[in-house]
């Protein structure tokens, strides 16, 4: 299990000089599911990009089980670090689902049986092994994202970093994102997302990091980071609790963040 | 329209005095009054260093028929014929070279395009031309982007010449896929606000074209000819 | 008044069609949403709507397009673009990229329309203020948040004044304060009266705004009627479709088997809290 620590991490933008990440203190324990939540601007993107080198820190330092980031390539730090990007026409260029599936572990050097079985459970964690020859252009965007996220699992880092995977998903898509979580949680691995989508966080995550002008300003489980004290918080960056937070609040009960927490509560 | 003129009559006028004359008349001039020398020396310059360079090797150790020597190197020799024609040539690229960063530099892209429509041209050429400008920028910043996300898969851009030309396959195609699929949504978006409407489009406003800049277009367009036709008569030698 | 009369369209080389005898109509004021699974058929459905669908598009339709009764079919791309606006998922392809500011990006609709250049002024004016984006009116179009690039292209529509807006996902690739900014806009636009179809995953927003509501599956309609009634159909989420939070909630008290008091309780709160549904 890998763990991860940004150690007063900040990030200027040399071109814009803009102060993207301002002293961020961050511990990651191995296993753990993370949900990064904030605006775009917020630095949850630059966050994550620090995590696999291909931003390295203005000040402070990145550690991936103890050791500085800072000494490895991005291809080094691959091995580690899984990061699925939003937009998956940003990352597709083969001619087939299989073959862009390969393309991760291939660059991690596996080969034979073991690139097949790699590549056969990641596609089939997300439902596309009845494709493995189609074009990923004959795909919809949606099922192209999952293949981006094939791709990554694919590789089989001990961690994994999701940027928004519930977007432009249907209920069944947001299902094999749930599910893909559960399984990678239950192999021991760690999983980071970024998420606009509350509910999700809320419910999916034991621990939401919420971000706002490159700052830490609220860190815990959806419980603590959706109870009524931390509205103000939420709102001045413009997040809304999910329905079930606010119901709770509304009729008195203990923190809520979940459909199934207030139904609970409410049974009591 | 200026910048073509001067390019043209850069090619036109051979010798070193006359594409001086041309740089200092064409370039710098309407560069003082426009308040970008500075930038358009920098620019020039490094637009047509690589290719001045290699003008002054080839053409001072190169240069058939040469004479006077002014150097040896082992074998190679360079001579004053090669310098001057070397010095001739590199002139006129700079001249070229400032016409051409005067015009970008001078010119919003939106204005040009303006222009050319008030004055006739169809809404949707000159269109193509403004959009193709905007090309270059966008995918630029896309192929940032695509690097990173194939970086991220393990793709090693840190390696060997040739594990770099493997790497080229899932960089190029994602750029050249992802503005594909982009142009027929861009497309959609157009025709949906009516772009595809023949004639003309109501225009807000016109680039101010005051009466001196008319005047000295002209002047430089009604130049050229006159150029042209005296090297023709032979009447230039003694510029040369 | 649109409408669609059994229409049946398949996009050029594909083996099916795409949407299969979909009739719909949208009346004058009324804002209709769509939902169903990714690729049931919204975004073709919002294609033929807008008329974008055979012209530029290509492909075969069947059925007939109708506005106020007339048939569309004889008429050019440019000719409904004045009738029918469409506003789709990415900001930034809406953009026309040649333009410097957000007032020139307003303008661009009713400049390619040839209007008389007072109209378009009137036009341009009008719609930034109806989006309140007047303030940025000198911005860069290309150098705005994403929610503030849709909000221009919905303004850049709205100055044609089609009788008719199509809105294709129009906060898929947007976070919470854009969607919440699109969000807004559309309601006031309701509230106006505009006529509205839009289709989106975010059925919350949808119960905010919508009077009607049609569920496709698979190119076909499954399910349509009164928007209260089609979000708190059981059969939704067999189509892909999440339900409302308001409508989960409630779903899953009942399947909790909570008791009277505590349903109703559950239900004065929705209502404390302005829930729609």
């Amino acid at each position: 299990m890998t763990d991860l620590a940004l150690e007063s991490v900040s990030h200027v933008y040399a071109r814009s000089g803009v102060r993207s990440l301002d002293d961020v203190s961050l511990r990651v324990a191995g296993g753990e599911r993370l949900a990064l939540v904030g605006q775009n601007g917020s630095g949850k993107t630059t966050l994550v990009r620090h995590l696999n080198g291909l931003l390295r820190p203005s000040a402070g330092r990145v550690t991936i089980d103890g050791a500085d980031a800072d000494g490895y390539t991005v291809a080094q730090l691959a091995r580690s670090i899984g990061l699925v990007f939003q937009d998956p026409d940003q990352q597709i260029f083969a001619g087939s689902v299989r073959a862009e599936a390969e393309f991760g572990p291939r660059n991690l050097g596996l080969r034979g049986t073991q690139l097949r079985a790699a590549v056969d459970e990641a596609l089939d964690a997300v439902g596309l092994s009845a494709e493995a020859r189609t074009n990923p252009y004959d795909l919809g965007a949606s099922r192209r994202k999952l293949l981006a996220l094939a791709s990554v699992l694919a590789m089989r880092t001990p961690v994994l970093v999701v940027d928004e995977p519930t977007t432009g998903q249907d209920v069944r898509g947001v299902a094999v994102v749930r599910r893909v979580i559960d399984t990678a949680r239950a192999a021991g691995r760690t999983v980071i997302a970024i998420s606009h989508d509350m509910e999700f966080v809320a419910s999916a995550f034991e621990r939401v990091v919420v971000l706002r002008a490159g700052r830490v300003i609220l860190d815990g489980p959806p419980s603590a980071v959706f109870a009524e004290s931390s509205w103000p918080a939420l709102r001045s960056t413009f997040l809304e609790p999910p329905l079930a937070a606010r119901l709770g609040a509304q009729l008195g009960l203990q923190p809520t963040p979940t459909d199934d927490a207030l139904i609970r509560a409410l049974a009591q | 329209m200026a910048a073509l003129a001067v390019t043209l009559a850069a090619i036109m006028l051979s010798g070193v005095v006359a594409p001086l004359l041309l740089i200092g008349v064409g370039v710098l001039l309407p560069a003082a009054v426009a308040g970008v020398v500075r930038e358009l020396s920098r620019i020039a310059l490094l637009l047509s260093l690589p290719l001045a360079i290699s003008v002054v090797l080839v053409n001072v150790f190169f240069f058939p028929g040469g004479e006077a020597v002014l150097l040896r190197v082992g074998p190679i020799v360079a001579t004053a014929e090669g310098l001057r024609f070397a010095l001739e040539i590199l002139l006129r690229l700079a001249a070229i070279s400032g016409a051409v960063v005067l015009f970008y530099l001078t010119t919003r892209p939106g204005d040009l395009v303006i222009d050319l429509e008030a004055r006739g041209v169809s809404p949707r050429l000159a269109f193509v031309v403004n959009a193709s400008v905007q090309t270059v920028p966008t995918m630029v910043d896309r192929a940032a982007d695509i690097a990173a996300a194939q970086r991220a898969r393990g793709l090693d851009s840190e390696g060997s010449p040739w594990a770099r030309v493997r790497g080229l396959l899932p960089l190029v195609a994602p750029v050249v896929l992802g503005s594909i699929a982009e142009v027929e949504e861009r497309t959609m978006a157009l025709e949906a606000r009516g772009f595809t409407r023949p004639g003309r489009r109501t225009l807000l406003w016109r680039p101010a074209d005051s009466r001196r800049q008319a005047v000295a277009r002209w002047l430089l367009v009604a130049a050229l000819p006159l150029l042209i036709g005296l090297r023709t008569a032979g009447w230039l030698a003694w510029l040369g | 008044m649109l409408e669609l009369d059994a229409v049946t369209y398949r996009y050029a080389g594909a083996p099916r069609p795409s949407l299969h005898e979909v009739s719909l109509t949208l009346g004058d004021g009324e804002v209709v949403g769509i939902v169903g699974a990714s690729e049931a058929g919204k975004s073709t459905l919002c294609l033929v709507a807008a008329g974008l669908a055979p012209r530029t598009v290509g492909g075969t339709l069947s059925g007939h397009v109708l506005l106020d009764g007339h048939d569309v079919a004889p008429l050019a791309m440019h000719e409904l673009a004045e009738r029918v606006g469409i506003c789709f998922a990415n900001p930034a392809t809406q953009l026309s990229r040649v333009t410097a500011t957000v007032y020139e990006e307003v303008a661009f609709g009713p400049m390619n329309l040839g209007l008389p250049r007072g109209d378009v002024i009137d036009r341009t004016g009008a719609a930034l203020d109806a989006f309140g984006i007047a303030d940025i009116a000198e911005r860069e179009p290309a150098r705005l948040s994403g929610g503030q690039q849709q909000l221009v292209a919905v303004a850049g529509l709205l100055a044609i004044r089609p009788q008719h807006l199509v809105l294709d996902e129009p906060t898929a690739q947007l976070d919470p304060a854009g969607t919440q900014l699109v969000a807004e806009a559309l309601a006031r636009l309701a509230a106006d009266g505009a006529s509205i179809l839009i289709a989106e995953q975010k059925t919350d927003l949808l119960a905010q705004i919508c009077t009607r509501m049609v569920a496709l599956e698979a190119g076909r309609v499954a399910l349509e009627g009164a928007a209260a009634e089609v979000l708190a159909d059981e059969r939704l989420s067999g189509l892909g479709v999440a339900f409302p939070a308001s409508v989960r909630i409630r779903r899953l008290a009942e399947a909790a088997s909570l008791r009277a008091p505590q349903r109703d309780k559950l239900a004065a709160a929705l209502a404390t809290m302005g829930s729609p549904i």
